[in-house]
């Protein structure tokens, strides 16, 4: 009894010093663990050593064209970016063994960097995404489009999110982003991680950006009249006549900026479609449901008539003003060289109707105009020479004793 | 102006009490109309001063503007069966029917005006301004109504129909505001010995003195007539008054 009494201490002792032994050494790992992780939320793991020369923020230069180039990247936004994951080499592939830079290529967005995509577990690339844009309606593929230099790439409309700090579902709120957030770390205990995939995920489910915004962003080409007139398009400053538009300046929630009507639902941005193109929400089969209920995202105009979808929205601008000019002139034809684009798909594409419609708004606007000119200045007229005159009359009975009798006479 | 005579002078009624509340809410409606619906103008610096509480403002604003619509559409109806309902609804479109007689009288207060004349001419009980001022009132009411009622229920509308009335309901708003400015505040407010605030609109009565001078040939009429003298004098036909006492603020409550 007394050796196994022995025996069972000696073990216990034995095994209590492994356990602390082990206890010890697993809190040291964690502890420099924790110090890594720490380290690494601070600042980019440069381990090309690239932020030796470009965290000087001065570090730039001016390029042929005299255009001031700056190449300083401040690590700490870097690291908390979209791309923050990424070492430089990922997306900057080629030319940079040479210092300084000498045969820098731009960035192809299609590059497959080093990141697992963790639904086929293969390399990550952009490349479904520019596809789609590509063979979009802003897309330089499927189309002899003679300005392709004026089609949108990546960065046009993607300009300042990559440095923008990415917030949440709650993103007014941070206490609840953090109650939300909390409900993740509680398994996945590594905080960073489960940041980053909460941020990845709640921005994709709402807008990242306010309807102004990209009202704003769209209109930054759209409403350039000669890149427009170029395309054959017209400038979209109609836009701002409309209601949707007012609501979109007063911050109404879910008010129709562009994208509301002219993305596809069901698709990303990046697949918008020429009206005639039966995949687009402008399509006229489509216009009932686009109006109505976004084909289920949110009801705009419930009980949409055919009448009312296949009115134009924008109000009437460029095009009907060329194509009823047309009408009434009636000079060259189609073959005419000396027309712009703008001017032959005006006469495409708005119908006898509309630009009798055009007319009518345009003679109404004109009589309102001239209706309110002659009416309110006859007004003043009237009220200024009464005004003179009952002065006049005010003063006069006041200096006589009995001004009703004068009046009277 | 006013002479120790204060207890013989007369009241005499514009503004029957009925009238008076039709144009209270008139008024109302309308101011409430014309700011809710301008604020949809308003230009984007104005409109970001309001900060984050844009939208809540823009919800209330389109809810109180069709509110206000729906009043001034519900007075308006009123207001036309009074005209045919009632009796003195029935003299009020009489008086205010247009004759040839206003066109001579416009004239005639233009030489007026440019000195040609030395008084200006007699009016009865509307003269050409107000009437000119009540047909605009009864079109742009009817326009602005219909115009409103298709917007609000925009989606059963073809888009042209409803271009043409978001169009006639701007530019008449534009319209309606700077005549009610130029023309009616003018007249009834601003005018010299009117200004500040003519209280005609909250009583409903003038005097003696200012309905011989702004209506002489109503007045006339009146003082020919015993039974017009008990719609329009304030204390019933003329031998009443002069044996009666002056007349208050207080008296003129009571009687409406």
């Amino acid at each position: 009894m007394t050796i196994i009494a022995t025996n069972y201490k000696e073990h216990l002792v034995r095994s209590l010093t492994v356990q602390t032994i082990a206890i010890f050494f697993a809190a040291v790992c964690m502890l420099f663990a924790v110090q890594g992780l720490h380290a690494s939320s601070e600042a980019l793991p440069d381990s090309e050593n690239c932020l030796y020369c470009h965290r000087y923020p001065q570090m730039g230069r001016y390029d042929e064209n005299g255009k001031k180039r700056i190449f300083y990247v401040n690590e700490r936004i870097f690291a908390k970016s979209v791309h923050g994951k990424l070492s430089c080499k990922s997306c900057h592939v080629s030319g940079l063994d040479q210092i300084p830079h000498t045969d820098i290529k731009k960035v192809d967005c299609t590059t497959k960097c080093h990141i697992k995509e963790p639904s086929t577990n293969q390399e990550f690339s952009h490349a479904n995404v520019v596809l789609k844009m590509e063979t979009s309606v802003h897309g330089r593929r499927n189309k002899d489009n003679p300005y392709p230099e004026d089609l949108p790439d990546c960065k046009s409309c993607h300009d300042n999110p990559l440095y923008a700090t990415l917030d949440g579902m709650w993103c007014d709120n941070e206490a609840l982003s953090n109650e939300t957030l909390a409900r993740c770390t509680v398994c996945h205990v590594r905080k960073e991680w489960a940041e980053s995939f909460y941020t990845h995920f709640t921005h994709r489910m709402r807008k990242k950006r306010a309807q102004k915004d990209i009202v704003q962003l769209c209109t930054g080409c759209h409403e350039d009249r000669e890149k427009m007139n170029r395309h054959g398009l017209e400038s979209i400053e109609t836009y701002k006549d409309t209601y949707h538009w007012k609501q979109v300046k007063y911050k109404v929630e879910n008010a129709p900026d562009c994208l509301t009507c002219h993305v596809p639902v069901g698709h990303s941005t990046h697949e918008m479609y020429a009206q005639t193109d039966p995949r687009s929400p402008l399509h006229m089969n489509n216009r009932v449901s686009t109006c109505s209920h976004q084909g289920g995202i949110q009801v705009c105009h419930p009980g949409a008539t055919p009448e009312f979808a296949m009115g134009r929205v924008h109000a009437y601008g460029a095009k009907a003003e060329l194509a009823a000019a047309e009408t009434t002139i009636k000079i060259g034809d189609d073959t005419d060289k000396s027309k712009s684009l703008v001017q032959i798909r005006a006469k495409k594409e708005i119908s006898d109707k509309e630009i009798f419609h055009y007319e009518v708004l345009r003679y109404l606007t004109l009589i309102y105009k001239v209706l309110i000119g002659s009416t309110i200045g006859f007004m003043c007229l009237h009220q200024f020479l009464d005004y003179r005159r009952t002065r006049k009359r005010m003063k006069h009975s006041h200096h006589s004793s009995h001004p009703e009798k004068e009046d009277k006479i | 102006m006013n002479h120790a005579s204060s207890t013989e002078q007369r009241m005499f009624i514009r503004l029957n009490r009925s009238e008076k509340n039709q144009h209270l809410i008139f008024v109302i409606s309308f101011i409430v109309l014309a700011v809710t619906g301008f604020m949809v103008k308003l230009p984007d610096e104005l409109v970001t001063l309001l900060g984050e509480h844009r939208q809540t403002v823009f919800q209330y604003r389109s809810i109180i503007h069709r509110l206000a619509g729906f009043i001034m559409i519900l007075a308006s109806l009123y207001h036309m069966g009074y005209l045919v309902f009632t009796r003195s609804g029935r003299r009020w479109l009489k008086d205010m029917l247009p004759r040839p007689k206003d066109l001579t009288e416009m004239f005639q207060n233009f030489m007026y005006y440019l000195g040609a004349r030395e008084n200006p001419p007699e009016f009865d009980r509307f003269c050409y301004k107000q009437k000119l001022e009540y047909g605009a009132l009864i079109a742009g009411t009817a326009l602005m109504s219909i115009s409103g009622v298709l917007l609000w229920s925009e989606s059963s509308w073809d888009k042209f129909i409803l271009d043409i009335a978001s169009l006639v309901h701007n530019m008449e708003a534009v319209l309606a505001c700077l005549a009610i400015m130029v023309w009616h505040m003018y007249e009834v407010h601003l005018r010299p010995h009117k200004f500040p605030l003519d209280k005609m609109w909250l009583t409903g009565i003038i005097s003696e003195e200012e309905m011989q001078e702004e209506f002489p040939l109503h007045y006339k009429k009146i003082m020919e007539n015993p039974e017009l003298q008990k719609i329009y004098i304030v204390d019933g036909p003329v031998k009443n008054a002069e044996t009666g006492h002056g007349i208050t603020m207080a008296d003129v409550s009571h009687m409406n």
